[in-house]
């Protein structure tokens, strides 16, 4: 692997040359938690090892993005495309393999021109993490980054193990900083971090990934349904923190001197009530047990086969968010192990 | 992006329903079945089928019902306003699997708007089918669709038979859902096509009514309903399990959708 090292001079030097030159997009601590946002000064950025409880789809796929404008006046209608350059950093490997699913959905059949237009001019950059008590990325093949990404930081003592995932990337490094080859003992070091992380998990899945469309094929009737859908608020917010969720509605709007009218789309969840409720009344789930079972099944079965991978790369947030406590290891597994009784 | 199209003809049907009619835009191709994203800036769009069929090349019609807030919008507009409209989208009828069959079209309410373009198409080409028969079920005799149409479909060599929910005065025809026309037609299970629109309640009844009947599952078409905001399998409301409607359908086989317990 063609790896390079960073000092932690150089490291400054390529964050202040971020922020001087581009819109970044980083982690930083708020409130003692780590966060995205904007980052105007090199010292707000700071890696995280830990994850953000938010994901960064909001950077490509903004919570609410204008899409056609139409003059009121003279009946006219255009296209709108957002995509300004930026570079998003501190993404975990998770968030990598997340970006890189929402590249498939948007890019499948009829292309999203917003979506991908903002994606070609967003340099990612990741950064080596730490699991705490609700992550499983090991038991969703999302533990690693190997591709999907411009430039990877692993954190050293020293300095950073940077990976370059392509020229764009090497170029960016080489401009800002001064890297040198890294060298056997940093890739040593890389090596006993991940494994320090693989040994970190409290949470896993306890069944191989390739089961798992199965497993939820399997338990369609299954009693945790309506269990969870029992305790469930269905309030959507493991929608709103899933960075695989990009369910959307179209909302139009006038500006309030009446002279345009814009039609723009915000996330959706699909366990929101309304979510497959069609004019005149009809609610196709209208049980919260069933826009549960709906959520799960398109993370682990339904998404798998139109996009060739599991739409959960473990990163746990949809049940860190859960007011109610509902876990999506505790779920799978228990229906794992019914599966095999 | 949508397109404007100027609305040629705008004609009231019944309390609820108005039917609007536009030129198609050029290189406008469609199958009986699809439907088009149909909105006003400002207000929103809704999928709606297209009730005229692909051989008639003059007018593309929409019939609309007046049911939520972007619809009772859609009713005020009036000859020469814009319309804006995105599609055609999805999959519609097989029609060429049915040539030189016999057809059952049932249609329950509104489901006549989309079984109409299909309708209409095979009565342009008659001799290409075999027997036709429509069963046509609403609640109530003034919800009656297109019927002037209905006359000149059973002159023009198709078996047309109405039936209301519930009894109504001056009404001498049918009382009872469309189901209980299903075991009095006379016709060859093995060389019949069944086409199905309805209101999602109705599907399961008229699918074991033809079960009864040992018609098979992939003779079987319906159309299904659902919420759509994109039209191109991205925004994930039409998604019945596993399947988006608007690129799959949103019309099926029976054959194609059994094993989906979301969908009837």
């Amino acid at each position: 692997m063609a790896g390079y090292f960073v000092d932690r001079r150089g490291f400054r030097s390529f964050v202040k040359g971020l922020v001087e030159r581009y819109l970044l997009y980083g982690t930083t601590l708020q409130e003692g938690f780590p966060v995205f946002k904007k980052i105007e000064t090199p010292e707000e950025l700071v890696l995280s090892s830990t994850p953000t409880h938010l994901s960064p789809k909001e950077f490509l796929f903004p919570p609410e993005e204008l899409l056609l404008r139409f003059s009121l006046e003279d009946g006219r209608g255009e296209p709108v495309v957002d995509a300004p350059e930026q570079v998003l950093m501190g993404l975990h490997p998770c968030d990598i393999h997340a970006i890189g699913l929402l590249d498939r959905v948007f890019s499948h059949g009829t292309g999203d021109v917003n979506y991908i237009e903002r994606r070609r001019r967003t340099i990612l950059i990741g950064t080596e993490c730490l699991p705490d008590e609700y992550c499983f990325c090991h038991s969703m093949g999302t533990m690693d980054a190997e591709e999907g990404f411009d430039l990877f930081f692993h954190e050293l003592k020293r300095g950073y193990l940077v990976r370059v995932g392509t020229e764009r990337g090497r170029r960016l490094l080489e401009r800002y900083s001064k890297p040198a080859r890294a060298d056997r003992t940093h890739l040593e070091e890389m090596r006993t971090h991940r494994e320090k992380k693989l040994e970190s998990f409290v949470r896993s899945i306890y069944a191989r990934r390739e089961e798992l469309p199965l497993v939820y094929a399997g338990s369609y009737e299954h009693p945790v349904w309506e269990r969870i859908g029992s305790r469930c608020y269905g309030c959507g917010s493991c929608n709103h923190v899933c960075p695989t969720c990009y369910c959307f509605d179209i909302r139009d709007d006038v500006t309030l001197d009446l002279k345009e009218a814009h039609r723009y789309r915000v996330w959706d969840g699909c366990t929101l009530e309304d979510f497959a409720k069609v004019a005149g009344g009809h609610n196709f789930r209208r049980h919260r047990s069933e826009r549960l079972r709906h959520r799960f099944n398109r993370k682990f079965r339904y998404l798998a086969d139109r996009f060739d991978g599991l739409f959960c790369v473990g990163c746990g947030r949809c049940s860190r968010t859960c007011l109610v406590g509902i876990n999506i290891t505790d779920v799978t597994n228990e229906l794992i192990r019914d599966a095999r009784s | 992006m949508p397109q404007a199209v100027e609305l040629e003809r705008v004609e009231r049907l019944t309390e609820k329903e108005t039917l609007f009619a536009f030129s198609p835009p050029e290189g406008f191709v469609f199958q009986p079945g699809q439907f088009l994203m149909v909105g006003l800036p400002g207000y929103g769009e809704a999928p709606i089928s297209i009730s005229s069929p692909p051989s008639d090349r003059k007018d593309v019609e929409l019939c609309i019902r007046r049911v939520g807030s972007l619809t009772t919008i859609l009713h005020r507009l009036q000859r020469g306003d814009a319309l804006w409209i995105r599609g055609p989208f999805g999959r519609g009828f097989p029609v060429e699997k049915m040539h030189r069959r016999d057809i059952l079209f049932i249609a329950g309410g509104i489901g006549l708007v989309p079984l109409r373009s299909l309708i209409k198409e095979v009565l342009s080409s008659r001799r290409g089918y075999g027997h036709l028969t429509l069963l046509y079920g609403v609640k109530s005799p003034e919800e009656i669709l297109f019927e002037e149409e209905l006359e000149r479909w059973q002159k023009e060599g198709m078996d047309v038979r109405l039936t209301i929910d519930r009894a109504h005065p001056g009404w001498k025809g049918n009382v009872g859902v469309v189901t209980t026309l299903v075991p009095r037609v006379e016709m060859d299970e093995k060389n019949t096509v069944c086409c199905i629109v309805g209101p999602s309640v109705m599907y399961k009844y008229v699918i074991l009514s033809l079960g009864n009947r040992s018609m098979r599952g992939e003779d079987i078409y319906l159309s299904l309903e659902r919420k759509m905001k994109c039209g191109m399998g991205k925004c994930g409301h039409c998604q019945i399990n596993s399947i988006y409607t608007c690129e799959e359908g949103p019309v099926f086989s029976l054959q194609e959708i059994r094993h989906l317990p979301e969908a009837i």
